[in-house]
């Protein structure tokens, strides 16, 4: 008999925790605690510690499928490749869209943007973080110069004051949790901005600023305004690294605690107590999520806690910082490895330049020079779709007209390893190997990249996401430019062309657990946990303030919809659930979808926990099981997006903010029905 | 027979060379294997010479034994949990078991509850006084000892000093005590662990009692240990002698030190609660700001205790008692759990290091055990024929108002 502890990183969310896989004769029996992890420490959450179950799920897919009759029927995959191929050549560059996942490897979104780009001639390639960082980029870039976190997460801990805006972070990012409670536990003062009470605010917030839905952009404004009346901006080193101070002092002339409260329903004294409290830190550290970024306003909310964190001075030292969490095991990752519309790899963005730069690492001519679609219009205005690894009828906007357009397609190619619910719209599913099923590396929250081997073989004849690549350039007629024996040799030519890993290999992240922050220069740089130590990543090196104005959502309640829905997670199940809704103990916990409900808006409508009711916004109509409780405030309802039968998304508005695209799943018009 | 003491080394002179204290535990575990006595040796290996990374190894080639050898305290595998849940409790596979105190205690609370056939085991008990988290020890040999951690090539805890032996041969020390002032140092189940001697093993081995020499010194606990040890030096695995009187004393001496050094911290652990009444005890652990309102109901405080067995666990969100989906979970989770198990924790730990939270668990449930053992006269984990309170509840006790036997 052959016992192994074998160790790995989670496939869930942005944390990259540790975890020993047991296996004992090659099977995973187990998941057992990896105690030298620096993240988690020989701790998990109960995703990851279930995490290896969904591997051996009966219903992988295991062959390639192809529709016909309306129908799917397995075939070879020299029978799917071919028609792929087939249907992919001579595609106009405008009529075709990649979507990449934020799941798979850096190797393998590397190579999905260089297939979109090299031989079909488009910058139509993006992924699941228009749906979630979209904001950030457009609010931290001007900012700061780079839309990352700043701090390592470790380095939480040595915080101060924490303030936590619209992110859920004992059920969304828990080892985050874990370094805010040992903050809070020396002392620190944690301050939660959520319209919802979360167990985040409950458990973890000295101060909860519950604000009205889409309402942060004043809260800011209000608190940047208190700590100027106060004297307790940051005058070294706002003189020494900012540009900008006069026009933001300007601009808030006009803004109070008192007029934030009005827009916001927060107290004035609140708000007041929390900004004081922010400024007069030693370290104070501000971390942010889907709950800021997921409005018609995100990138303008962003901006503000950029400003915020600028005012102050908390950025730039370790624990510190205006921080994006990007949620995905790759989120980071599979954008900096340049699947995005405008950024080539590395973050060059799109133009005759980066094309000239690529032309010559690649050894290509007629790199596309100009934007391509952003997400939603990759999918309502593209012929043909290639998508790998993600969900977009689950987690789109408006899923209702996300079908319709996926089934408008001429041709849709789905990869992936369950059969989705956007796979059902496919015509031909290709399977992938996935996590420990092959070896590559990710891209964790705080640009901490880590790598995962191959633990076990992926099952049937599902193959790796980077192997289906090159076989599918090889068919078009590509095979020098895509001719990778392994995954060893993709990264190699992405250290030659990505400045920022440079100097991570296998070998590196092999020999040091918790991996490699980028940017990562050379060989022998240990890498960079905390981002604008000495300068900003701006053309001047300076930090920017932008001053920007509270504008309300696109659509608030009215008469026929008089509340609002908001949408977002639960710790027990992952984004559209495809992974964890086939896991036991997860099911278990949570098997169904539910509607949080105020108890006032229970007791007008007639209903206890329990009862099903139906939830109506212009977009459709769902049914779904009351949870009456007060984590959420009267007039406002939540519900988590993990489940396909009652899909929050039908629900959700496809508005979107103009500077980055970025949908408003967090604030719609909802009505209820008994 | 159980009782002797012997100096033990290898036989094997290139093992006595290699080995810190004469190699003797190699050889012994290489006998066992190569005589048939054991099946297979499951042990605890650096992975890739990675002193802070151990990991459970299941070995059936006797020439892999020697890369185990040498005690690591940067790390705490789960031994026992390694048996009862992926070895099959060694139901048909003869196992020879390294463990220290806690691991040989729970290996025995596991065979009460027929989860691990002891009659398959050769335990060899190793002696321990405390090993340290593996991030906790790497922040420390830099902080406090100025070396970068990965030229460490070996540590030891002696005479209240923490000892590291480099690479190069250079040695450094520290006091223990400033570095557990500091929370830096031993775990925090170790440090109040009374017991550094595994005398619940078939053998107990350790440096005790042997003074300079380069060899170990091994206890006989058990009849099993004594024929197997008797095999060994009959073998010519081992050579052994008889150790000197001095020495025997010098060996009680030391685990007196350690006891009282151990008591000391149960008492202060303990302190801040034994100063609260119940109400304040109650909201420290289970109030709205209890430690317990932090659970993110992760169960890796059920998956790691030894005393948690229950193939249909109780607190899982399909048997009922405890709504599914909340967090923090209903206090039943936490309370049912304590209830459940803290007549026979072992202070192991294990629990604590698997929290997320930091939740303080075997300072609680431990401190609970200490309570009830001495109500009900129970040690866990010594005699396999002992049966914990939980199950030797009896009619008159039945039949006194507000006991209730829910099954």
């Amino acid at each position: 008999m052959n016992l192994q502890y074998v160790p790995t990183i989670c496939p869930y969310c942005g944390c990259g925790c540790g975890m020993y896989l047991v296996l004992k004769d090659g099977r995973i029996v187990g998941a057992e605690p990896w105690k030298e992890h620096p993240v988690n420490e020989g701790t998990n959450c109960p995703k990851g510690k279930n995490a290896y179950k969904f591997l051996y799920s009966e219903d992988r897919l295991q062959k390639p499928l192809i529709r016909e009759n309306g129908t799917f029927r397995e075939a070879s995959w020299e029978e799917a490749l071919s028609l792929v191929a087939e249907k992919l050549t001579g595609v106009p560059p405008e009529s075709f869209g990649a979507l990449a996942s934020g799941k798979t490897t850096n190797e393998e979104g590397y190579l999905l943007q260089k297939f979109a780009r090299v031989i079909m001639g488009t910058n139509n390639v993006e992924y699941c973080a228009r749906f979630c960082h979209s904001a950030t980029v457009a609010g931290l870039l001007p900012t700061v110069g780079s839309g990352v976190m700043e701090t390592s997460q470790v380095d939480i801990e040595q915080a101060d004051c924490i303030v936590i805006a619209g992110v859920n972070i004992k059920e969304t990012f828990p080892m985050i949790a874990r370094r805010v409670l040992r903050a809070r536990r020396k002392g620190a003062t944690v301050i939660v901005i959520d319209p919802r009470r979360t167990t985040t605010a409950s458990y973890l917030a000295d101060i909860h600023l519950q604000l009205q839905a889409g309402t942060d952009v004043a809260l800011i404004n209000g608190m940047m305004s208190a700590i100027l009346a106060e004297g307790l901006e940051n005058k070294e080193f706002i003189e020494k690294r900012t540009a900008g101070f006069d026009e933001l002092r300007a601009a808030l002339s006009a803004a109070s605690p008192e007029q934030a409260a009005e827009i916001t329903g927060v107290a004035a004294e609140k708000i007041r107590e929390a900004a004081i409290a922010y400024a007069k830190a030693e370290k104070g550290c501000i971390l942010y999520d889907e709950g800021i970024t997921q409005h018609t306003t995100g990138s303008d909310n962003v901006t503000a806690l950029a400003d915020l964190a600028l005012l102050t001075g908390h950025i730039g030292k370790p624990g510190t910082g205006v921080n994006p969490m990007r949620g995905q095991i790759n989120g980071e990752g599979t954008g900096d490895m340049g699947c995005l519309n405008v950024f080539y790899p590395g973050f060059k963005r799109v133009g005759p330049e980066s094309a000239e730069f690529f032309q010559n690492a690649w050894g290509v001519e007629h790199l596309p020079t100009e934007p391509g679609f952003t997400y939603m219009d990759i999918i309502n205005k593209c012929r043909v779709i290639y998508l790998v690894g993600t969900n977009p009828v689950m987690a789109a906007p408006d899923s209702t007209n996300v079908k319709r357009a996926l089934d408008n397609l001429d041709f849709f190619v789905v990869q992936d390893i369950f059969l989705t619910e956007t796979a059902e719209h496919a015509d031909v599913v290709l399977p992938s190997a996935c996590w420990v099923e092959r070896e590559g590396i990710h891209a964790w929250v705080d640009r901490r990249v880590q790598k995962v081997n191959k633990v076990i073989d992926p099952p049937g004849e599902a193959m790796p996401d980077w192997w289906i690549i090159c076989r599918l350039a090889e068919k078009m007629g590509y095979k020098e430019k895509f001719n990778y024996a392994s995954a060893a040799e993709i990264l190699e030519e992405i250290r030659s062309c990505v400045p920022q890993y440079k100097g991570i290999t296998y070998e590196r992240l092999e020999k040091k657990a918790g991996g490699i922050h980028w940017p990562c220069p050379s060989e022998d740089h240990p890498g960079t946990p905390t981002m604008f130590v000495q300068a900003f990543g701006t053309p001047d090196k300076l930090g920017h303030f932008q001053a920007v104005e509270y504008k309300p959502p696109a659509e608030l309640p009215d008469a026929d919809y008089p509340d609002i829905l908001t949408t977002g997670r639960s710790l027990f199940h992952y984004h559209t659930g495809t992974m964890t809704r086939r896991i036991d103990t997860l099911n278990s916990e949570v098997p169904e979808a539910y509607v949080e409900i105020n108890p006032e808006d229970a007791l007008r409508l007639g209903i206890k926990s329990g009862r099903r009711i139906t939830l109506e916004t212009r977009r459709g109509r769902i049914e779904v099981t009351a949870k009456v409780t007060e984590r959420v405030s009267q007039g406002s309802i939540f519900v988590p997006f993990h489940f396909s039968e009652s899909c929050a998304n039908i629900l959700t508005n496809p508005a979107l903010d103009p500077k980055c695209k970025m949908p408003e799943f967090k604030v719609c018009a909802v009505k209820e029905e008994v | 027979m159980k009782g002797d003491t012997y100096w033990a080394w290898s036989s094997d002179p290139a093992a006595v060379d290699r080995g810190e204290c004469g190699g003797a535990v190699t050889s012994l575990l290489k006998f066992a294997l190569e005589s048939g006595q054991a099946d297979a040796v499951l042990t605890v290996k650096a992975r890739d010479g990675n002193r802070y990374d151990g990991i459970p190894v299941l070995i059936t080639d006797p020439e892999e034994v020697a890369a185990t050898a040498g005690a690591l305290h940067c790390v705490s595998a789960n031994i026992a949990r390694c048996l009862k849940e992926f070895l099959d409790g060694a139901s048909d596979l003869k196992i020879a078991v390294t463990c220290k105190p806690c691991d040989a205690k729970a290996i025995i609370e596991l065979a009460k509850r027929t989860q691990i056939n002891l009659d398959n085991l050769l335990l060899i008990g190793l002696n321990c006084t405390g090993t340290m988290r593996p991030v906790t020890a790497q922040r420390m040999m830099e902080e406090e000892f100025g070396v970068d951690p990965l030229d460490v090539v070996s540590e030891d805890i002696e005479d209240g000093k923490l000892k590291i032996r480099l690479g190069d041969g250079t040695e450094k020390e520290r006091d223990l005590a400033e570095l557990e002032a500091k929370e830096l140092g031993r775990r925090e189940n170790c440090r109040r662990c009374d017991l550094n001697i595994p005398t619940m093993a078939d053998i107990a081995c350790g440096k005790w009692g042997a003074e300079d020499r380069k060899a170990t010194f091994v206890e006989v606990c058990s009849e099993r240990g004594s024929e197997f040890i008797d095999r060994a030096v009959e073998g010519e695995q081992i050579k052994v002698e008889q150790p000197s009187a001095e020495a025997q004393e010098s060996r009680r001496a030391k685990d007196r030190a350690a006891t009282e050094l151990a008591r000391q911290w149960q008492e202060k652990d303990f302190a801040q609660f034994h100063g609260m009444d119940i109400e304040e005890r109650f909201a420290y652990w289970f109030g709205p700001s209890g430690q317990f309102s932090q659970c993110i109901k992760c169960f890796g405080c059920r998956d790691a205790c030894p005393i948690c067995y229950c193939k249909d666990c109780y607190l899982e969100a399909d048997r009922g008692r405890v709504p599914g989906g909340e967090i923090p979970p209903d206090v039943m989770f936490p309370m049912i759990r304590t209830a459940h198990v803290m007549d026979s924790c072992v202070n192991c730990g294990q629990c604590q290091d698997a929290c997320p939270m930091e939740i303080p668990l075997a300072r609680l449930i431990f401190m609970l055990n200490r309570e009830l053992a001495q109500i009900f006269k129970y040690e866990p984990g010594m005699d396999v024929n002992a049966r914990p309170p939980l199950r030797t509840v009896t009619d008159k006790e039945l039949s006194l108002s507000g006991v209730e036997l829910v099954l």
